[in-house]
């Protein structure tokens, strides 16, 4: 089954880099996982979220934590378990209106950052895990990108299931609630799926990171776009170009794979941004 | 006036506190002086201390670090590890940079006796040690590298036996009540460790593949006592993953020299040994630097004897 794909891929992509089998590992990793992201990333940017989606990739440190605790070898299972009970939680709070927030997810990020800081370092273990913060897309194997393709299926059946009400809710929620749709419901679903995409892919991605490739495109996109149908579509074009662009730069100049990626999508968010200024003065 | 009285609550507080831990410290001060207090600032060095302190009275061996620690680069201690320090007599260290997070530390106590364990070593430069096989190709310097020195002395057998009686001549000159015991404990523990080096020497240097590839430096002195080549260092900085060029440079080494074998370390996560393997048939073999273990004495003879086992297996 690889062997098939792999020699699809050199054929089709006649570059010195593609006889590898672990760039063709991460090529494909950065094509399963980018989509997505430009997807989620639109309604985590509509729905003010990228504060909170940043909270989650912290909070991964503390589920590798717990995971290891337990004795968990793989603790992506831990991780993916604590990230959305993490989530579903902060939610909850937030809804009760205490404070402020970005105040309450601030509180929560430093929390689990502290948490997982404190697990992972006793005994001064860290630096089997610092690979965590960066991520390493070109370690991935074959049988990790099926978890990819599952999350990309998963994410997709939502976003067709979904999108329409979480586009109601994001602009007017009390109109929504008038129409029958179950805001709390909705939102639930949605926050869930953002806790799993953000921890199944943060060991490659990284910690420090995640939350730049969620949100660069969608914010870069919204810069150009006129309407939901664009907005959306260019995303996720933006989303898969920096995510190749910034492998092959990556390769070619020695630096970072991940690092590289976001830093892509970030010129492709200033180029966006000048382009709408002198649109708007003209 | 309700901020008036929290604060005359909280100063009472302190007051309490700091005069509870003050009790606490002085008993405790009273019970270390009957003894000697040695610390050696991590794993290697402890186990090589524990032979020599073995069934001496009154001497107390603390290790500053936890036995799973491995090896001290940008290591942060803790305040319960800071404590052990202020009653130490001794301190036994590795030397050679691999505590450079204690230099500030040790301004602190300026009269407490060091013993560096590695003293009178000959050190491989890590650019040198790039000239002797010149193509090591998975190495990065960092600019803001402080070690210019390769610290893993202790993975060499021969500079371990020098490395223990380093320790045993610190011991004496800083207890010299117990020279006698220290001598007797040294020569039992040398001999031991003598007697795996022949054995070692004996197995090993008629093995007919000599390329290695391994993961960060440590075992530079181990491969220069049994004249072994590292071709490749992957992941210089522990805990940073080669970029892809890095990894091409790797596979092209081990597809180049024929090197059939990888020796990750258990320290470390092998995500990239998998890839490299992956990509290029190599066998993954697991070589230990003795770097973190079990506490007991032996550690580092079962260690270099599992390494022996293991490297039998992968060159011959």
């Amino acid at each position: 089954m690889m062997d098939v794909i792999y020699q699809m891929m050199e054929s089709i992509l006649p570059f010195s880099w593609i006889q590898y089998d672990f760039m063709k590992n991460a090529l494909l990793a950065v094509l399963l996982i980018t989509p997505l992201f430009g997807m989620i990333g639109t309604m985590v940017v509509d729905h003010k979220l990228a504060f909170f989606s940043d909270a989650l990739g912290h909070s991964a440190l503390t589920g590798i934590a717990i995971g290891v605790l337990l004795g968990v070898a793989e603790p992506m299972v831990a991780m993916t378990i604590f990230a959305v009970i993490f989530a579903i939680l902060l939610a909850q709070i937030k809804r009760s209106r205490v404070s402020s927030s970005d105040t309450i997810i601030s509180v929560f990020s430093s929390t689990a950052i502290a948490l997982g800081l404190v697990l992972l370092s006793a005994g001064g273990k860290f630096s089997q895990y610092s690979n965590y913060l960066i991520g390493d897309i070109l370690t991935i194997r074959p049988q990790e990108l099926l978890i990819l393709v599952a999350v990309l299926v998963a994410g997709i059946a939502f976003w067709l299931l979904f999108f329409n009400k979480l586009l109601a809710v994001s602009v007017n929620s009390v109109l929504a609630k008038s129409r029958g749709i179950r805001v709390r419901l909705v939102e639930t679903a949605f926050i869930t799926l953002i806790a799993i995409l953000v921890t199944v892919s943060i060991k490659w991605v990284g910690i420090l990171i995640i939350n730049s490739l969620l949100i660069l495109p969608a914010a870069a996109s919204r810069n150009i776009s006129r309407n939901v149908r664009q907005y959306n579509g260019i995303a996720v074009l933006f989303s898969m170009v920096s995510g190749v662009a910034g492998l092959i730069i990556s390769y070619y100049a020695g630096t970072a794979a991940g690092p590289t990626i976001v830093l892509v999508g970030a010129a492709i968010f200033f180029l966006t941004f000048a382009f709408k200024q002198s649109v708007r003065k003209s | 006036m309700p901020m008036k009285k929290m604060a005359a609550v909280l100063l009472a507080a302190v007051l309490l506190l700091s005069a509870v831990s003050g009790c606490g410290q002085s008993t405790q001060q009273r019970e270390d002086t009957a003894s000697v207090q040695v610390v050696a600032s991590f794993y290697p060095v402890y186990i090589a201390a524990a032979n020599l302190v073995d069934g001496v009275e009154g001497v107390k061996l603390t290790n500053l670090t936890q036995p799973t620690t491995g090896c001290l680069h940008d290591y942060q201690l803790s305040p319960q590890e800071l404590m052990s320090l202020e009653t130490a007599d001794c301190l036994l260290i590795n030397g050679a940079g691999m505590e450079s997070f204690l230099d500030k530390v040790m301004e602190n106590y300026p009269d407490l006796t060091i013993v560096t364990a590695s003293d009178g070593i000959d050190m491989m430069e890590e650019e040198g040690h790039d000239h002797d096989h010149g193509h090591e190709k998975g190495e990065v310097h960092s600019p803001l590298e402080e070690e210019t020195v390769n610290p893993h002395v202790w993975v060499s057998i021969s500079q371990y036996m020098q490395y223990v009686e380093n320790i045993r001549d610190g011991l004496i000159a800083a207890d010299p009540a117990h020279a006698r015991q220290y001598e007797e404990n040294a020569s039992v523990y040398l001999e031991k460790v003598e007697k795996l080096k022949n054995r070692m020497h004996e197995a090993l240097d008629n093995v007919s593949h000599r390329d290695i590839i391994t993961f960060h430096e440590a075992f530079g002195y181990f491969a220069q006592e049994f004249n072994l080549h590292v071709v490749g260092v992957i992941q210089r900085e522990p805990g940073t993953d080669p970029t892809a060029r890095e990894l091409v440079d790797i596979i092209e080494t081990v597809q180049s020299t024929g090197c059939k074998a990888l020796f990750a370390e258990p320290q470390y996560s092998s995500g990239v040994a998998d890839t490299i393997a992956r990509e290029t048939g190599a066998h993954i073999y697991m070589l230990d630097p003795a770097v973190s273990g079990e506490t007991d004495k032996d550690a580092y003879l079962r260690a270099m004897d599992q390494n022996l086992q293991v490297l039998l297996e992968a060159l011959s």
